[in-house]
């Protein structure tokens, strides 16, 4: 059986974690209180190459990596002893990506809730997601951001004047789960075929009306349209299997008016102020619908809510409109979107060999 | 017979939850009503891991109701049982169940 370490021993192979006093002397103590700690046994301590080598590596090169330069990463170094952002220099694929820095974090907060920007203009002119853009809002584990923060890469915010250095792609297309097909669609050579076709194959739509393909010049026409009434997005299939038409890129992608800035700044180099100013018109209209779609969706939910709060209670009870009806709950009451558990329908979430997880996400 | 308005139980062990249906009063408790009007929840939801701001004051139940139907089935005579009695009154779909006890 191996030499066990004990656990007070490994706690010195965290350089971080022991006081400064603790110095690479501890190291060849270490191998001799595993020795010491064998009472009983003639044996000598089996003490493998690689285990002799890693020791030796800690007490010579390991020993610049005990402590850590705050503000500087500290990763193993490569063979031509250049820092990099691999920590693993065997694992090309891991790189250990930038987060966002304190004062960048502040300032996403300080554009959002006090100046009053939409996640959508900041997320483009700081170049960060708007995922991450919605986290920031977040609460703070604040001693544990302060020793991370010292120990990992950072995007830095810009100086006035200098231009912003993007902290990720933003624009980044999620797949959607309609496109994994793989669809053999032959289409005659003197038809136009876009993208709009192309989501219409996949998620099984008949082909769009000439008159409805004339309007369009570009797929990215229909941002604009989808953005405002979402509600306008054609619905195919029937019953449980009724889907919406699957969009072209220019529509799904999370900022969709970058694709129409990028083409009026093609198509007319000289006015650019005019080409700025309908950008902004753009993102204003759509800010405006999107915030009048939340308050809708809001006042319904209040409206249809009802939450009752009893004085000799401990609880709250929130009574919910539901209207169970032909629509609501099928034809025979029991569809299995209606509200409430279904009579006479078995429910197999105990049955050997089903699967009990999750086994799509509706994107 | 007498129509009940009353709760049938599913869910699993330790796990209520409860249909709210209309049903002949002398069936059994899991074979299908005439109608189900709506559910509840007893299991109360207390939003872990959210901001104390954001949390509800009080952990809550959740009741689903079509209120239109359960007006019905009242006017048409149907009874509720305790336990949907006292739901319905926090619908105000009812009058709180006069007590058949006076307390000292």
């Amino acid at each position: 059986m191996a030499p066990r370490i004990q656990s007070r021993s490994v706690s010195n192979l965290l350089p971080y974690l022991t006081s400064s006093s603790s110095t690479s002397s501890h190291i060849p103590s270490l191998c001799s209180s595993s020795q010491s700690s064998r009472h009983f046994s003639v044996t000598a301590t089996q003490q493998t190459k690689l285990r002799r080598q890693m020791f030796e590596w800690l007490a010579t090169q390991g020993a610049g990596l005990k402590h850590h330069t705050p503000g500087d990463t500290n990763y193993l170094r490569m063979a031509d002893g250049s820092q990099s952002n691999r920590p693993f220099p065997n694992n090309s694929y891991f790189i250990s990506e930038p987060v966002l820095s304190e004062e960048l974090r502040n300032e996403v907060y300080v554009r959002v809730k006090e100046q009053n920007k939409s996640p959508r203009a900041v997320s483009v002119e700081l170049g960060i997601d708007m995922n991450r853009i919605a986290a920031v809002g977040d609460p703070l584990a604040l001693p544990y951001a302060r020793a991370v923060h010292e120990m990992i890469p950072t995007t830095p915010l810009a100086q006035a004047g200098e231009r912003q250095t993007y902290h990720e792609p933003i624009n980044d297309l999620p797949v959607h789960p309609a496109t994994g097909a793989q669809i053999f669609y032959p289409v005659p050579e003197s038809r136009p075929f876009t993208r709009i076709d192309a989501g219409r194959v996949f998620s099984g739509a008949p082909m769009l009306e000439k008159k409805a393909a004339d309007k369009i010049s570009h797929p990215s026409d229909l941002a604009e349209d989808v953005l405002q009434k979402p509600s306008t997005i054609e619905w195919v299939g029937k019953g449980e299997k009724a889907r919406q038409v699957l969009q072209p890129a220019d529509v799904r992608i999370p900022h969709p008016q970058l694709v129409q800035l990028a083409r009026d700044r093609a198509a007319f180099p000289e006015e650019r102020r005019a080409v700025a100013q309908r950008h902004a018109e753009r993102l204003e209209r759509q800010e405006k619908a999107e915030k009048e779609r939340a308050a809708r969706t809001a006042d319904r939910r209040k409206r249809s809510t009802e939450t009752i709060k009893p004085t000799d209670s401990r609880f709250a009870f929130r009574i919910q409109d539901a209207v169970f009806t032909e629509q609501t709950v099928g034809k025979d009451g029991r569809a299995p979107w209606a509200p409430g558990r279904r009579y006479g329908v078995p429910r197999n979430d105990r049955t050997r060999g089903t699967v009990k997880i999750p086994t799509r996400v509706n994107v | 017979m007498v129509l009940r308005i009353r709760l049938a139980r599913f869910g699993n062990k330790h796990k209520p939850f409860y249909n709210i249906v209309v049903a002949q009063a002398r069936s059994a408790r899991g074979s299908k009503p005439l109608e189900v009007i709506g559910t509840y929840n007893p299991l109360p939801i207390e939003r872990h891991g959210i901001p104390d701001h954001l949390a509800p004051p009080r952990p809550f139940k959740d009741i689903t109701l079509d209120k239109a139907r359960a007006k019905y089935w009242l006017g048409v005579g149907a009874q509720a049982s305790d336990p949907v009695w006292k739901l319905l009154n926090m619908a105000r779909l009812l009058e709180e169940k006069p007590k058949t006890y006076q307390k000292a």
